[in-house]
C-alpha cells in the first residue's frame, strides 16, 4: 500500500542532484530566445499584479482596505499574499501535469525514472517563487509590518504546498498521459480555482452566505493561501484548526497513494499511449 | 572460455492495438478483466534469438517489417506484449531523431544527456572534449541545436551516445544521415567497441555496411524472423529476395504487400484474458484501501463543508 509511495519518494531522494540540475536547464532553455531573458519571470507577474489590483482593488472595492481579524490591511498587500503562492501553484500544476506526456519519449530511452519529471517542473518554478517571497517581505517591511512569532509557520505552509503539488502532479501527469482531454479540463479548472480561492476576494467577508464559504474551504489551495496569510498577519497557528489540518493532509496523502500506484502501474506502458 | 550472454529474446510478440476509437482505449484501461475483442497489428511475431558479448548483429528487412519495433524493445522503450526479453547491462539506442533539446546549445545538450545517463560533473567535463572532437562540430557547439544541419544533429547524437559507454548499443539507421567520412569513423569506433566485448545491433539499409561490419545478421520479414545466421548468408538470401521482388510487376508487388500486411492483422474474438489471481487480489486490496482513504477525506470534507 505505502510501498509504492515510498518507492516514488525514494526515487526523488536518490536523484535530488539530477532534479536540481535538470530544473536549471529547463529555466535556461525557456528564456533563451528572449531578449530580456529570465527577467520575464518577474515582468509577467508584475503585469498581472497591476491588472488585478486595478480591477479588484480600485474598480470593485474602490480602494477599501480588507478587514481581517488582525485589523484592516491595504488590499494590495492582502492580494499579494495570495497571488504570489498562486503564481507558483498554477504553472506548477499545469506544467507538472503535462511533463510526462511531453518528455517521456526522450527519457524512456535512458535509465531515468519518469517520476522525476513533474518534480523537475515544480523545482524549476520554485526559484521564481522564493525570489517573489523575498520581494513581498521587503514590500511588507516598507509598509511598516513587522513579523510576529507566527511567521515561523511559513516553513510549514511552504512544505504543505510542495507536498500537495508533488502528490497532485504525480497523479495528474499519469492521467494526463493516458487521457489527453484531462489536460484541457485541468487548464480550465485552474483558471476557475483562481476565482474560487481567497486570492482576489475574501469569501469570509460576509458577501456570500456562510455555507458557500464553508464549501469553498474544501479546496486544498484555499488551505495553503489562508495559511500564508495567517503566517504573515499573525492570525492563527496551523494546529488551532485540527479538523482543517487533518482534512488537508488526508486529502494530500490520498492523492499521493493513488497517484503513485497509478504511476507505477502505467509507467512501463506510457510510450504506448502517446 | 564461454562468452557471456548479453541479450536474449524468447518468443517475443509485440502487437499494437488498432483501436477504432479513442473511447475503446479508455474502456480497456478501466475494465477489470482484459477483454481481447479488437483488431491487432502484430508487428513482431514470435522472435527468439540469443546474442553474446562482443557480437555485432545486423538487422535487415523491408520498410515496416518491424526492425524499429525490435530496436525499441532492445532499448526498453516499449515493452513486449508477450514473451521474455533478458538484457544484461545497459542499452543505448541511437536513432535519427536522437533526443536533443533544440533550444539548448550543443554544449548544454551534451551536459544534459550525460547527466540523464547518471554521470557526475567530473566525468562530463572529461568526456566533453572527446565528444566535440568526435562529432566534428567545432565552434558550432556553442550554437543552439535548432541551427544545426541534420547531419550535425545526428553526429552529435551519435557522439554522445557512444561516449556514454553502454553495454549494448542499438543503432537504428543513424548513420544514413552522415556522410561517408563520418560513417567510416563511426564504424571504426564501433570496431573498438566490439573489441572491448560490447554488443552492437546495427540496423541499416546499406548492404555494404552490414556486410563489412557485422558477422551475424538477421532478416526480419513482416514481423517474423525469416533468417538468422552469418552475415554473408543472410545478405545473399535477402538480396535474392530483393531482386525477385523487384522483378515482379507493379500489380503483383502491391498484391504481395497487401497479403503480407493482412497476415499481420489478427482479430481476436471476444477472448477474455484472465489476469493472474495474485494481481487481481492485489488490485482489489488497493482499490479497497484507496476507497477507505477517499471516504475518510469525504467524511472530513463533509464536516468542514457543514461548518463544524
Amino acid at each position: 500500500m505505502f510501498k509504492s509511495v515510498w518507492q516514488v519518494i525514494k526515487e526523488q531522494l536518490d536523484h535530488r542532484d539530477l532534479i536540481f540540475r535538470m530544473a536549471s536547464f529547463d529555466i535556461k532553455g525557456m528564456y533563451q530566445k528572449h531578449y530580456l531573458g529570465s527577467l520575464w519571470q518577474f515582468i509577467n507577474p508584475a503585469i498581472q499584479v497591476s491588472i488585478y489590483w486595478f480591477v479588484f482593488g480600485l474598480g470593485i472595492r474602490g480602494g477599501q482596505p480588507v478587514e481581517t481579524s488582525a485589523g484592516p490591511i491595504p488590499f494590495f498587500l492582502w492580494m499579494l499574499m495570495g497571488l504570489i503562492p498562486w503564481f507558483f501553484i498554477s504553472p506548477s500544476i499545469i506544467q507538472g501535469s503535462n511533463s510526462v506526456y511531453q518528455k517521456v519519449n526522450m527519457v524512456s530511452k535512458m535509465n531515468f525514472p519518469v517520476s522525476l519529471l513533474p518534480t523537475i517542473k515544480i523545482i524549476g518554478n520554485s526559484l521564481q517563487f522564493f525570489i517573489l517571497m523575498i520581494l513581498l517581505m521587503i514590500v511588507l517591511f516598507i509598509y511598516g509590518f513587522t513579523p510576529t512569532i507566527y511567521f515561523v509557520q511559513i516553513v510549514y505552509y511552504i512544505f504543505a504546498m510542495f507536498a500537495f503539488l508533488f502528490a497532485f502532479t504525480l497523479l495528474s501527469s499519469t492521467i494526463s498521459t493516458l487521457v489527453r482531454d484531462y489536460q484541457m479540463l485541468l487548464q480550465s479548472m485552474v483558471r476557475m480555482i483562481l476565482y474560487l480561492s481567497p486570492i482576489l476576494w475574501d469569501p469570509n467577508a460576509g458577501r456570500v452566505p456562510e455555507w458557500v464559504a464553508n464549501i469553498l474551504q474544501l479546496n486544498p489551495i484555499f488551505y495553503i493561501i489562508e495559511g500564508f496569510r495567517d503566517s504573515f498577519l499573525g492570525r492563527e497557528w496551523f494546529f488551532e484548526d485540527p479538523l482543517y489540518f487533518f482534512y488537508f493532509w488526508m486529502f494530500t496523502l490520498t492523492i499521493l497513494v493513488i497517484g503513485s500506484r497509478a504511476h507505477l502501474q502505467f509507467r512501463k506502458n506510457f510510450v504506448d499511449y502517446l | 572460455m564461454t562468452k557471456q550472454l548479453k541479450v536474449e529474446f524468447k518468443n517475443v510478440y509485440k502487437a499494437f492495438e488498432m483501436h477504432a476509437k479513442q473511447k475503446e482505449k479508455l474502456l480497456e484501461l478501466f475494465s477489470i478483466e482484459r477483454r481481447k475483442q479488437r483488431k491487432e497489428f502484430v508487428a513482431v511475431k514470435d522472435v527468439s534469438f540469443k546474442v553474446y558479448e562482443g557480437e555485432s548483429v545486423g538487422i535487415v528487412g523491408l520498410n515496416g517489417s518491424g526492425k524499429s519495433t525490435i530496436s525499441n524493445m532492445l532499448a526498453q522503450v516499449i515493452q513486449p506484449t508477450s514473451g521474455e526479453i533478458t538484457i544484461n547491462g545497459e542499452t543505448n539506442l541511437i536513432a535519427i531523431s536522437a533526443g536533443l533539446n533544440n533550444n539548448l546549445t550543443g554544449l548544454e545538450n551534451i551536459k544534459l544527456k550525460c547527466m540523464m545517463h547518471g554521470m557526475n560533473d567530473e566525468e562530463i567535463d572529461r568526456l566533453t572534449p572527446d565528444i566535440i572532437e568526435f562529432a566534428e562540430i567545432g565552434d558550432y557547439i556553442k550554437q543552439p541545436v535548432k541551427n544545426y544541419s541534420s547531419g550535425m544533429r545526428s553526429r552529435l547524437g551519435f557522439a554522445i551516445s557512444v561516449h556514454t559507454d553502454p553495454d549494448v548499443l542499438v543503432i537504428d539507421e543513424a548513420l544514413s544521415v552522415g556522410d561517408s567520412t563520418f560513417a567510416q569513423r563511426c564504424l571504426e569506433k564501433m570496431d573498438e567497441f566490439k573489441k572491448r566485448g560490447k554488443t552492437i545491433f546495427f540496423i541499416s539499409h546499406s548492404a555494404a555496411q552490414v556486410k563489412s561490419f557485422c558477422e551475424k545478421a538477421m532478416w526480419i520479414h513482416y514481423g517474423e524472423m525469416k533468417m538468422i545466421g552469418s552475415s554473408d548468408e543472410v545478405q545473399k538470401e535477402y538480396q535474392k529476395f530483393i531482386s525477385y521482388f523487384n522483378k515482379l510487376s507493379a500489380k503483383e508487388k502491391k498484391e504481395y504487400k497487401a497479403k503480407m500486411l493482412s497476415s499481420q492483422i489478427s482479430t481476436v474474438d471476444n477472448e477474455i484474458v484472465k489476469r493472474p489471481e495474485v494481481v487481481k487480489k492485489r488490485n482489489i486490496r488497493h482499490l479497497l484501501a484507496s476507497g477507505l482513504m477517499l471516504s475518510i477525506v469525504a467524511f472530513l470534507g463533509a464536516l468542514l463543508g457543514l461548518g463544524y
